[in-house]
């Protein structure tokens, strides 16, 4: 299934271009650091930092743009992929990233559906207690691993044991 | 308040980046590898070019015999440059490659500088053999 992935035209192209490929692999980082750039600012928020700025007007600017990076990491993420599919969904290293964006994702949506994330007028309750501080905390650190394990994948793909027999 | 909040996050990140870099163990870029020059004979066992850079397969020859060899090869545009075209490279085509290896012993991968197939050089870093 991943080897003919590999052979889809825009796939094919990547592989063999000069320039489509690192501009692609730029827009990948771009995305990366918008996410994670507008994020951690929230997620320390809501771990306790900065308790005198109220949370609108901050979620209100970051939201979006973390939403951009996200929707723009992925899109180029996508594309770096299926330039060669089968390598990476053989290596444990991009499973173990990707279980972790997942979890990083499912960490957003929580506290998304959450009472206090939804109520308009911030109340002293409302952001305060221990889940909002255990989500900013749990964001960041998935977050950064999922980055860290992007990196591992290219430094370590044929080391033993991180790649799953052919 | 917020000056020592600040302090707080950029000892915190500070922290994180040193325990990310220390365990690394790069494998892009050469700090992976050796840097005494490592030659290796083979057949070609498979071929996969293309970014991020091109890759082969040997069953090595001469006093790695038994050995399967990974050899990274260039990006598109350095085996284009270096005359390194996919024709040279079909599997079964005995080739020499001169370049570094791993430090890991228990990694059979290097990174090729030179490829030699049938007495002709093909130089993907000339910068780097030098003369």
């Amino acid at each position: 299934m991943f080897e003919s992935i590999e052979q889809w035209p825009i796939a094919a192209e990547l592989r063999g271009s000069t320039w489509a490929y690192p501009f692609v692999n730029a827009a990948h980082i771009v995305g990366i650091a918008l996410l994670f750039g507008a994020i951690v600012p929230l997620d320390l928020r809501l771990a306790g930092f900065w308790r005198g700025v109220p949370v609108a007007p901050l979620r209100r600017v970051l939201v979006p743009i973390a939403v951009l990076g996200l929707c723009l990491a992925i899109t180029a993420g996508v594309l770096l992929f299926i330039a060669k599919a089968a390598d990476y969904a053989a290596s444990a290293l991009f499973q173990a990233k990707m279980v972790l964006v997942a979890l990083a994702l499912a960490n957003a949506a929580a506290l998304r559906l959450a009472p206090a994330w939804r109520a308009k007028e911030e109340t002293a309750a409302s952001i305060a207690g221990i889940w909002p501080r255990i989500a900013g905390i749990a964001s960041m650190v998935l977050w950064f691993s999922a980055i860290l394990l992007g990196r591992l994948v290219g430094y370590f793909k044929d080391y033993p044991g991180l790649t799953w027999a052919e | 308040m917020q000056r020592r909040d600040f302090l707080k996050v950029v000892l915190a990140g500070a922290g994180v980046t040193f325990l990310g870099t220390s365990a690394v163990h790069a494998h892009h870029g050469w700090a992976w590898a050796t840097d005494e020059k490592f030659e290796i004979t083979g057949t070609i066992i498979t071929v996969k070019l293309g970014n991020p850079h091109g890759e082969l397969t040997l069953d090595a020859t001469g006093e790695n015999k038994g050995e399967k060899w990974t050899i990274e090869i260039g990006q598109p545009w350095r085996n284009e440059r270096a005359g390194l075209t996919k024709a040279l490279l079909k599997t079964g085509t005995e080739v020499t490659i001169l370049g570094k290896r791993a430090k890991d012993p228990k990694l059979k991968v290097a990174k090729a500088e030179r490829v030699t197939i049938a007495g002709k050089n093909y130089d993907l870093y000339p910068e780097r053999l030098g003369s």
